[in-house]
């Protein structure tokens, strides 16, 4: 009897205390404090897309276009202001015959999950953990070393557009998790290329991420310019072979709530690159201009003057061209659902004899500014 | 339990045991303690598995899903879409869009979703009225889901004008189509008991149509708009099982009430409770031993005469309660289909369910025909309604405040009715066939009726 009553006692002990703790462990009472949440809040959307009304929610705002509610994490793939102007040259040495060496380290990984359009979290491919990966920039005739480590966990290769030797080339010597390799080659010809890489499925190893820009300036340079690289791509993120997410340097709208500022009458050069998967087309079209548009850049003579250019995956430009008037304008996929998928952005246009906020920096107008933009821009 | 604790006293009371000195509360404890030690086993178990058996057992990735439940176009551009955490994760959702385009949206309460909460997503969109329409939700880990509309139709907003215009379309659907088949009551007064049956059984067959209907309408509802947690199929057939057994017994304490009722006003309650009991045991053994025989023969009189008087009217009135939560279950069909833009209100739709639930009014009269009736013409009338109006009340509630769950619980319990008139039915036919000394499937008017039942509705329901 005794017997029976303590384990009775026990089992009841045990019922109470495993209870609690399976409570504990699941956080249900994070669950009931959620569902409780009293704290008042007033957010307004549909405000900077004009004639879509407003509407004023005491819950949380989904814009990725607006930049208040586009709260970046610390995990963003990258950040789109800074890659846009970045350009890496290299650590420089001699060869004894006098030819330039530039030597560039690029780590590639897997394993991350990376913010890759406001609020979506992604198993990202990295080179140097960013998508896309650095710009690496040479002079036609110098000597690419690039010092590949593997820290992933799937054989990975670096394949670079360009001329080189067949062993040079990242196909056929696949580099394995924790493996290096060293690749070595002339910066020939001058353009502007992509590299990536070249493991199959090439498919998921360049959707994920594994790409980046290279750019061989000509041994007499190009003229002094504002110089940026763009790199048109998108995301799969739910696996069915369709972009779920478009844009220029991976963050959709990225550059609608922070345009990128230039100046009137200078002269602005885009290296722009497609490494769009699952589409074949994709485009750049811009507004209020026109460029002179030098395909692969490989020549110093433009192709065409023009303010649209079409490309497949892989094809790439060199865009030329100076605003006359100030003011925000667009530019953009011309293929809509990409465009209203995340790829546009904004140029801000500013007048250099003008200082201050006459020019459309002030945060207010920039605010009306772009709404017009933006609703001028639906219609077409 | 108590007579486990009377016999424990009795016991006590003759020896001296230890057990004796116990209060009797300790016992009741006992025995609560002791039916909860396999809940204590379990509880830890599950401790374990959520602790330190985390790592053991968990394997595979949990996939998030969103069910996209309800979408409505609201008036001034605005597409507003119900949506809930279905999955075994929590979720946060991350964007929204129409058409696979992204747009700005507002979620509320919260983007953060726990599991099976719902959330409202609104979208300020200028959508066009009669065009098809995708709307998806983004989860934080790229998912999308989304749900497809095939034509946008303005929201009903519950104002006085719009349930006016829903109860006229409820009153065209159910009422008076109802009302109208009830007038076939003359005609099936008329008939020979051989045509009598065939109608009988036709209504059966009306019946087991409807049925089936309500049961592969709540199917089409659960695959389409209800989350495989809630395990929408199975809900439909363990509803529609408990409509029918619920049902069951609350007509046959009805039967038995309402027969002791007008079998003598004389009598005293309890010997009336008595003679049911009896009726009850003749109902179950046919072949009751020759000394029961002359009682049996007494109550088998009586029994005549219930079912002449009250048993058809209790039938006739089951049958229009079951008829009356399947026209509950069209109108909440109907009044959704609006919303959700399924359907074009043409007068081409409405004539083909008047046409359809005329012969629901058939259905309501046929136990009727060797009833007097002329005491009853305002019962008739009542169940007629009691058929009809849900059709009403269906149109608002699905119009106003649809909800694909509450819709198929109403349509089960429709066809858990229905099923249970029709077993009704042929168990009358049965008994006054076996008292013949035939067997009811050998009747080849009550077959044909049956069939022809189903192939009316078939016939008709061609026009919807």
């Amino acid at each position: 009897m005794i017997t029976l009553k303590v384990i009775v006692v026990v089992a009841v002990a045990a019922a109470v205390l495993s209870t609690a703790f399976a409570v504990a462990s699941q956080s249900f009472v994070d669950f009931l404090a959620t569902a409780q949440d009293a704290e008042l809040r007033k957010n307004t959307i549909g405000g900077h897309t004009a004639g879509y009304g407003l509407h004023e929610t005491s819950g949380d705002v989904l814009d990725p276009a607006s930049s208040s509610s586009n709260t970046a994490s610390d995990e963003v793939a990258i950040d789109p202001d800074t890659y846009l102007r970045s350009f890496n040259y290299g650590r420089v040495s001699n060869l004894t015959n006098g030819s330039t060496v530039r030597e560039f380290t690029l780590v590639a990984d897997d394993r991350q999950t990376m913010e890759i359009s406001p609020g979506v979290f992604y198993n990202v491919w990295t080179f140097n953990g960013t998508i896309p990966g650095p710009t690496l920039r040479a002079t036609e005739g110098d000597l690419i070393r690039i010092n590949f480590i593997n820290n992933g966990t799937k054989p990975h290769s670096i394949h670079t557009h360009g001329i080189h030797k067949a062993g040079m080339d990242g196909v056929f010597e696949t580099i394995n998790p924790h493996g290096r390799f060293v690749y070595e080659f002339y910066a020939e010809a001058f353009g502007v290329f992509p590299y990536h890489c070249h493991v199959t499925p090439l498919e998921e190893h360049i959707s994920r991420g594994l790409y980046g820009v290279y750019i061989v300036d000509p041994k007499t340079p190009r003229p002094e310019a504002d110089e940026m690289v763009m790199i048109m791509n998108g995301f799969d993120t739910d696996f069915d072979t369709e972009n779920n997410f478009y844009s220029v340097n991976t963050i959709p709208y990225y550059y609608m709530h922070h345009p990128i500022e230039i100046e009137e009458g200078k002269l602005v050069r885009v290296y722009l690159v497609n490494m769009l998967e699952f589409d074949q087309i994709n485009n750049f079209h811009l507004h209020g201009n026109l460029y002179q548009l030098y395909r692969s850049g490989t020549s110093m003579a433009p192709d065409e003057y023009t303010d649209m250019v079409t490309m497949s995956q892989g094809e790439r430009a060199i865009l030329e061209f100076n605003y006359k008037y100030p003011g925000q304008y667009m530019f953009h996929a011309h293929k809509t659902e990409f465009a209203e998928k995340g790829w546009m952005g904004l140029f801000v246009v500013k007048d250099p004899t003008q200082t201050g906020g006459s020019d459309g920096s002030d945060s207010s107008s920039t605010r009306l500014l772009e709404t017009k933009t933006i609703s001028g821009d639906v219609g077409t | 339990m108590e007579k486990d604790e009377i016999h424990r006293r009795s016991t006590s009371s003759s020896s001296s045991s230890s057990s004796s000195l116990q209060p009797r509360w300790f016992a009741s404890a006992k025995m609560v303690a002791i039916a909860l030690v396999p809940l204590a086993v379990l509880a830890a178990m599950i401790a374990f598995i959520f602790g330190p058996g985390q790592q053991f057992l968990g394997t595979g990735t949990p996939l998030p899903e969103i069910s996209i439940e309800r979408i409505e176009f609201q008036e001034g551009g605005r597409i507003i879409a119900y949506i809930r955490n279905t999955g075994p994760i929590d979720v946060t959702v991350a964007q929204a869009d129409v058409n696979d385009r992204i747009l700005p949206a507002a979620i509320e309460p919260s983007k953060e979703l726990p599991r099976l909460v719902e959330a409202k997503v609104i979208i300020p969109f200028p959508w066009n009225e009669g065009e098809p329409y995708e709307i998806g939700v983004t989860s934080s880990d790229g998912t999308r889901f989304s749900k497809g509309v095939n034509a946008a139709a303005p929201a009903a907003t519950p104002d006085i004008e719009q349930a006016a215009f829903f109860g006229l379309i409820g009153t065209y659907v159910g009422i008076i189509p109802v009302l109208a088949g009830l007038l076939w009551l003359p005609f099936i007064k008329r008939l020979s008991l051989q045509k009598y049956r065939f109608f009988l059984s036709l209504t059966a067959g009306l019946l087991v149509f409807l049925g089936i209907d309500a049961l592969v309408e709540g199917s089409e509802i659960a695959a389409e708009s209800v989350a495989g947690v809630f395990n929408g199929q199975i809900l439909i057939v363990l509803v529609a099982i408990l409509s029918f057994l619920v049902l069951m017994y609350a007509s046959t304490k009805l039967g038995q009430r309402s027969k002791g009722r007008t079998a003598t006003t004389a009598e005293e309650e309890e010997e009336e409770e008595e003679k049911v009991d009896k009726l009850s045991a003749y109902d179950d053994s046919i072949h009751a031993s020759q000394a029961k025989k002359t009682l049996d023969q007494q109550q088998q009189q009586q029994q005549q005469h219930h079912l002449v008087v009250v048993k058809p009217v209790a039938m006739a009135l089951m049958i229009s309660i079951g008829i009356g939560l399947h026209n509950f279950g069209e109108g909440l069909a109907i009044g959704a289909s609006v919303v959700l833009g399924e359907i074009a209100l043409s007068t081409f739709l409405i004539v083909g369910f008047m046409i359809h639930n005329t012969t629901e009014g058939l259905a309501i009269v046929s136990p009727l025909a060797k009833t007097k009736v002329r005491r009853m013409i305002g019962k008739i009338i009542i169940m007629g309604l009691i058929a009809g109006i849900p059709t009403i009340i269906g149109t608002w509630i699905g119009g106003f405040v649809y909800s694909p769950v509450a819709a198929i619980i109403f349509l089960s319990i429709g066809a858990g009715a229905i099923f249970q008139v029709v077993f009704l039915i042929y168990q009358g036919m049965a008994k006054e066939e076996t008292e013949r000394g035939g067997k009811i499937m050998s009747d080849a008017s009550i077959i044909a009726g049956f069939a022809a039942g189903m192939l009316i509705m078939y016939v008709t329901g061609l026009m919807i």
